[in-house]
């Protein structure tokens, strides 16, 4: 297999497009609809915290939870 | 018929199977390639031998499948985090930007990863994948299913029953409530490496007594449903991911063990309290699985069980229900933890787009193949004696007779945490010294840590009272050792009298079954120690430039690296 083509921007962005209607079909089940607003408001809070470096902390349970 | 990749990735164990027309091309871990044990990271180079081997681009296949639903993950952790809020306050950064940074978006980077259509790539439950890979590998054509590891999206635990090409899901435990972090919370307490060290707890625990036994109740409630609870208290996944207990659990047990302290099991009490802790985990692990196994006899009638998930890398618990649950037969998977999720998650798309069930797996030999002849080229320009030899099997065991420790590189590498006979170093079961040999000078590994035999499958019986079984060609359970042979095998019977059996067949380790035959032929006994070929703290070997690089720095007598022998005293 040869390298994997680089993907253009538009095709990326509609990507992640099809994950966030994934995310918002899973939360919209009425026994989850109540999550919905703080999903989403932490998604925005995402982009700050990714900007953090804080996401390299790794520790050995993390994976329980996380 | 498809061609469909599965994948398991980002949070330990990372892996890529590819099944074509239902059939198992190749399952590898990424940490043969990146050399990094229990590599997280997704199976790049995993991903792309696998399509090499099957002779496929990523353009051709037809699904690609994630072990695991990334929706309802967040949905646990945010609903944990809420749930444990404020004392989950250091953990909530991390956390949620370990979800929302990265593993949210994971199928869009496994779709860039293989520059394949993301309208394609899909996932499937956690456990579910779990049960596949247990069910859809095993001989049996109906089973009952337990699928049972620290956690999935929610789940722990889970009881499935498996008819044909069909799973259903019978019922479910959730987090917190799991027994395998009830053994790796342990495995931290007695200060080994999460993820790493539970096998070192199992070896542990027949060093000790399980004197703990009412503690452990207090820790782990069995239900008459056959169901369990943890208690909460002695817990601390969601507060202290660094060891996942809370001091109420040292004021139950004593003071938690020091890592990376020697052990010394005879002068030190505290160590011998620390295997007597083990041996009492030990026994709870295994009543309770016993307590799952039960009830899944009775309710959905199967005299056939399969087992999957972190959990059942118990070989000392699948024993005991092999014995003890009611089953007529017992089946584990080679790569029974998180790397198995991708065979599952693989075998689970082509059912769905109408792929037969694959034949039962005959061999983990599922890895990577490699170039002999570039092999001995390596070795020669490394300035080593690599000598074309007409019978390497022969070879290999008139040294292993003479009671050389020899390291075997032929074939595709082994999928899963075990060597069986691809990448192993094999020694002489009948010398007690090439247990302490290995143990201590060459892989440098604790003194108490037992070392697993391989034995002919024709053979096995006369040795090892349980073998062989759906299980032993995958050195998944232990078999009680004849008791008039166990002192015939002293480096390979461990101080409780089992042994980790791995039976041979010709179609099972290929590579393995010529060298037990001709060392059988040399002593009578048709048994080696076969143990992982790798360094302390390093993933077993991947292809020639590894296993030279091991030879070059460990003191193993002799190399067998394809249809060439390099020997130490040569080079």
């Amino acid at each position: 297999m040869n390298a994997a083509p680089k993907r253009g921007f538009l095709r990326r962005l509609a990507s992640r497009a099809v994950t966030l209607a994934g995310v918002f079909r899973h939360f919209a089940h009425r026994r989850r609809f109540f999550l919905m607003p703080l999903v989403f408001v932490l998604l925005l809070a995402a982009v700050l915290l990714a900007a953090t470096g804080g996401l390299a902390y790794v520790a050995p349970f993390l994976y329980t939870l996380f | 018929m498809a061609a469909v990749l599965g994948v398991s990735a980002h949070y330990h164990d990372a892996a890529a199977a590819l099944v074509v027309d239902g059939r198992i091309v190749a399952a590898m871990q990424e940490e043969r390639f990146s050399r990094i044990k229990n590599d997280p990271s997704l199976p790049r180079r995993a991903a792309r031998a696998c399509l090499a081997l099957g002779g496929i681009a990523a353009a051709d296949l037809d699904a690609v499948v994630f072990y695991e639903n990334p929706y309802a993950k967040l949905e646990r952790v945010v609903v944990s985090l809420a749930r444990e809020y404020p004392r989950s306050f250091r953990q909530f950064s991390p956390a949620l930007g370990g979800q929302l940074g990265s593993k949210l978006w994971v199928l869009d980077q496994i779709a860039d990863m293989l520059g394949v259509e993301r309208r394609i790539v899909r996932f499937v439950e956690h456990h579910e994948s779990h049960a596949a890979c247990a069910f859809l590998c095993s001989p049996y054509a109906d089973a009952a299913v337990l699928t049972v590891d620290g956690v999935g999206e929610a789940a722990t635990t889970a009881l499935w029953r498996g008819e044909g090409s069909a799973l259903r899901c019978l019922g479910a435990i959730d987090f917190p409530h799991s027994l395998g972090l009830l053994y790796a919370a342990f495995t931290a307490y007695l200060g080994f490496e999460v993820n790493e060290g539970e096998y070192k707890v199992m070896g542990l625990a027949a060093h000790g007594q399980p004197r703990f036994r009412e503690e452990l109740a207090r820790v782990l409630r069995l239900e008459r449903d056959g169901s369990f609870t943890l208690e909460p208290k002695y817990f601390a996944h969601g507060t202290d991911t660094d060891v996942g207990f809370s001091p109420a659990l040292e004021t139950l047990l004593g003071p938690r063990r020091p890592p990376g302290r020697a052990f010394d099991l005879e002068a030190d009490s505290d160590d011998r309290r620390c295997a007597d802790v083990a041996a009492s985990l030990q026994l709870a692990t295994e009543e309770a699985l016993l307590g799952l196994a039960r009830a899944a006899r009775e309710r959905t009638g199967a005299t056939a069980l399969c087992l999957a998930g972190g959990v059942a890398l118990n070989a000392l618990a699948n024993a005991r229900l092999a014995r003890e649950a009611g089953f007529e037969r017992v089946f584990v998977p080679p790569a029974a933890g998180d790397a198995g999720g991708a065979l599952g998650a693989a075998l689970l798309g082509a059912r769905d787009l109408g792929d037969p069930r694959p034949a039962a797996l005959a061999t983990a030999a599922l890895g990577e193949p490699f170039d002999a002849g570039a092999a001995v080229d390596l070795a020669r320009a490394l300035g080593l004696a690599a000598l074309p030899v007409p019978d390497a099997s022969e070879a290999a065991a008139a040294r292993i007779a003479a009671g050389k420790v020899v390291a075997l590189c032929r074939g595709r590498f082994e999928f899963g945490p075990r060597a069986l006979g691809q990448r192993s170093l094999l020694a002489d079961a009948t010398r007690a010294e090439s247990r302490e040999r290995l143990n201590r000078v060459i892989k440098q590994r604790e003194p108490f840590r037992p070392f697993a035999p391989s034995v002919t499958a024709a053979a096995a019986r006369a040795f090892f009272a349980d073998a062989p079984n759906d299980m032993t060609p995958f050195m998944t359970t232990v078999c009680r050792t004849a008791p008039e042979r166990a002192a015939a095998l002293p480096a390979v019977v461990h101080v409780d009298g089992t042994a980790r059996v791995q039976t041979v067949t010709a179609a099972s380790a290929p590579d393995l079954e010529p060298i037990l035959a001709a060392v059988g032929r040399e002593t009578g006994v048709p048994v080696v120690l076969n143990t992982s070929l790798n360094g302390a703290g390093e993933p077993i070997v991947a292809g020639p430039v590894e296993a030279l690089a091991f030879f070059l720095q460990h003191p193993v007598d002799a190399l067998v690296i394809g249809d060439a022998l390099i020997e130490r005293s040569a080079s």
